[in-house]
């Protein structure tokens, strides 16, 4: 299975120093109010890849997280049963997975189905996978968009996500606009449906040769990882190596199966 | 590939698969009204029996797992439909610890359902899907699509959702409860009837002389307001014509819809008005007088209720209906029995997600 990134949009909450309610307040002229930082940072990636690529109502909308809007389910309950108040009406509303897609739908105006996936292992890879068998039938093009944002307690996304205490859990949003053409392609992707063992990942690597990134999950294996650790950073991986303009097999793992996605971005 | 639908089984407020069928036709709600999540306020729930949600939750995969070809589900993708997860659990403990400190997260999120099925089970691959009341439709959305492509030769879809004060009390704040049984497409109806169900089916694309077809998936997105759907209808209308373009079926030949109907003013409203705009004359009911709205379970429950209703032969009646508010729109108000040959499934969410499936019988 192959798609073909035309356009990227990236936020990482260690390498940008931003407020983006204020971005999307004074940039973008939006109306933050009514919504949370987990929407308000779905929107932000949404309307920083927009600027790079026209975004048709036909696409497909794609959104994915690891935790999902973790911090929201928190202010909910504590007004409920701290505050002894009665649910707020836009707590509620904002903990519904499709009110982030409803949003980022409604910026980038899109009328055509929008998906919201929650996964807490190969997240990226399942979104790949679905949207190379839906635009196989549509033949449009798909907006994805991974949204990881940290919550206030980050222990408890450590321990959802099962990653030592030692690393840094950061936010990190990635657009990418994606195909099954490859005219004006910043990058192939490719990938499959098949879990491979520590075994067979390690000769691929050998038979390959090129270079390797892992995810932190990733501990039988050598290769580049990264100091920080998000559910969707196969998506960021991307994203980087299109700036760079670099091949590699990224590896992701999970319970001692392991998943590759071959990137090539060289030009 | 084309993808079809050989076994499934749900447990709702009514009880198991027979006697969701037995209580639709004979027009039996199995709602009761409740005072337990809001003591000044009664409002109609659908409320399953069970101890443990997560062993009813097994127990209806292990008897779809019983009833199909498969030794086990070790080829087969597993995707869950669900609009809050784990939710319930997390509720009571922190009911009794007022904090969240015992909470465990792996039985929270949205993922507790396919990661419980996943122990039990072991797929080759698990998803989740969370928009909120289209959670399961768009579950076999992707199935169909994943179907198509040869990914997989088998995928189960489960639509659970557990009530919770979480969701009770979000739609009382929303005011679309309603204090008595729902009066899908009635005039003057007051609200929904928030519900709980499991429902696991199997589509595979193999076909067998009892399978009915997963001819056609159509989805939209209205982004229009964040609750209510667009009053012109057209992401409804551009749904169901989208899964009737995936079926290569015309209006015409549709027999059935069983409508998302959830009672409210915004959904039945629009939803009878692309009826009208789309069909001639079809049969349309909800079977949610029934069931109540079980949200991120519904589009597998009523995809069950479809796939039951093409083979027995039998259009579910409108339950609970008081003066239909759209006449130009055909809702039996009886069983209508005659053969069907397809039938469209809708399902509808906030911020405008609307997703319609479309079953067929073999010919």
């Amino acid at each position: 299975m192959k798609l073909y990134v035309k356009a990227r949009s990236s936020y990482r909450s260690d390498l940008e120093e931003i407020s983006i309610k204020k971005e999307l307040k004074q940039k973008y002229k939006l109306d933050t109010r009514r919504k949370d930082d987990f929407i308000h940072a779905g929107i932000l990636g949404a309307l920083r890849l927009q600027e790079q690529s026209e975004v048709h109502s036909c696409d497909e909308l794609y959104l994915t997280s690891g935790v999902g809007n973790c911090n929201i389910v928190q202010t909910a309950k504590e007004s409920v049963y701290d505050n002894k108040e009665i649910m707020k009406l836009f707590d509620f509303i904002n903990i519904l997975g499709n009110t982030t897609s409803f949003y980022v739908a409604k910026a980038l105006g899109i009328t055509a189905k929008s998906l919201f996936q929650i996964s807490d292992n190969f997240t990226y890879f399942h979104s790949l996978i679905n949207i190379y068998a839906s635009l196989q039938h549509s033949k449009n093009e798909a907006v994805f968009g991974a949204i990881d944002v940290v919550s206030e307690d980050i222990s408890i996304i450590k321990r959802v996500l099962g990653v030592e205490a030692s690393v840094s859990v950061v936010s990190s949003v990635c657009y990418q606009k994606l195909s099954l053409q490859n005219k004006d392609a910043q990058a192939e992707l490719e990938f499959d449906t098949i879990f491979y063992s520590l075994d067979e990942v390690l000769a691929i690597i050998k038979e390959e040769d090129i270079q390797v990134i892992c995810s932190q999950r990733c501990r039988a294996l050598e290769g580049v990882k990264p100091l920080v650790f998000f559910e969707t950073y196969g998506a960021s991986v991307v994203n980087e190596l299109i700036e760079k303009q670099e091949n590699a097999l990224f590896i992701e793992c999970y319970n001692e199966k392991y998943k590759i996605l071959k990137i090539r971005a060289k030009v | 590939m084309r993808a079809f639908i050989n076994s499934y089984e749900s447990q709702s407020c009514v009880g198991d698969t027979k006697s969701l069928m037995s209580a639709i036709y004979e027009k039996r709600s199995a709602i009761s009204i409740d005072n337990s999540y809001m003591s000044d306020t009664p409002v109609g729930l659908g409320m399953m029996e069970y101890e443990d949600f997560f062993v009813s939750l097994n127990a209806v995969v292990s008897k779809v797992l019983a009833d199909s070809n498969l030794e086990n589900f070790k080829n087969t993708l597993l995707i869950v439909g669900s609009s809050v997860g784990g939710m319930a659990e997390s509720e009571s403990h922190y009911f009794k610890d007022k904090n969240y400190k015992n909470i465990d997260p792996s039985r929270h999120a949205i993922s507790v359902i396919e990661e419980s099925l996943q122990k039990e089970f072991h797929f080759c691959g698990v998803r989740s899907i969370s928009t909120a009341c289209t959670s399961s439709a768009n579950a076999f959305l992707l199935a169909k699509r994943l179907i198509n492509v040869a990914a997989y030769e088998n995928v189960l879809v489960v639509g659970a959702d557990a009530l919770c004060y979480t969701t009770v009390c979000g739609f009382y704040a929303l005011s679309v409860l309603s204090s008595k049984i729902c009066t899908p497409f009635s005039e003057g109806r007051e609200g929904m009837n928030v519900a709980e169900a499991i429902a696991a089916v199997l589509v595979q694309n193999r076909q067998t002389e009892e399978s009915i077809e997963l001819c056609g998936v159509g989805a939209s997105s209205d982004a229009y307001h964040m609750t209510n759907p667009d009053p012109e209808a057209g992401g409804a209308v551009a749904s169901m014509s989208k899964a009737l373009e995936d079926a290569g079926l015309e209006a015409e030949q549709i027999d059935y819809v069983n409508a998302h109907g959830t009672g409210t003013q915004a959904n039945d409203n629009v939803e009878a008005l692309a009826v009208e705009k789309l069909f001639n004359g079809v049969s349309v009911s909800s079977t949610k007088a029934i069931t109540g709205h079980t949200l991120g379970a519904a589009g597998a429950l009523e995809a069950i209720i479809s796939c039951e209703s093409i083979k027995q032969g039998k259009i579910p009646p409108q339950t609970n209906m008081q003066t239909q508010e759209n006449n130009n729109i055909n809702i039996p108000l009886n069983v209508v029995t005659q053969k069907i040959n397809y039938v469209v499934s809708n399902s509808f969410a906030f911020g405008g997600n609307n997703t319609s499936v479309i079953f067929g019988g073999l010919k």
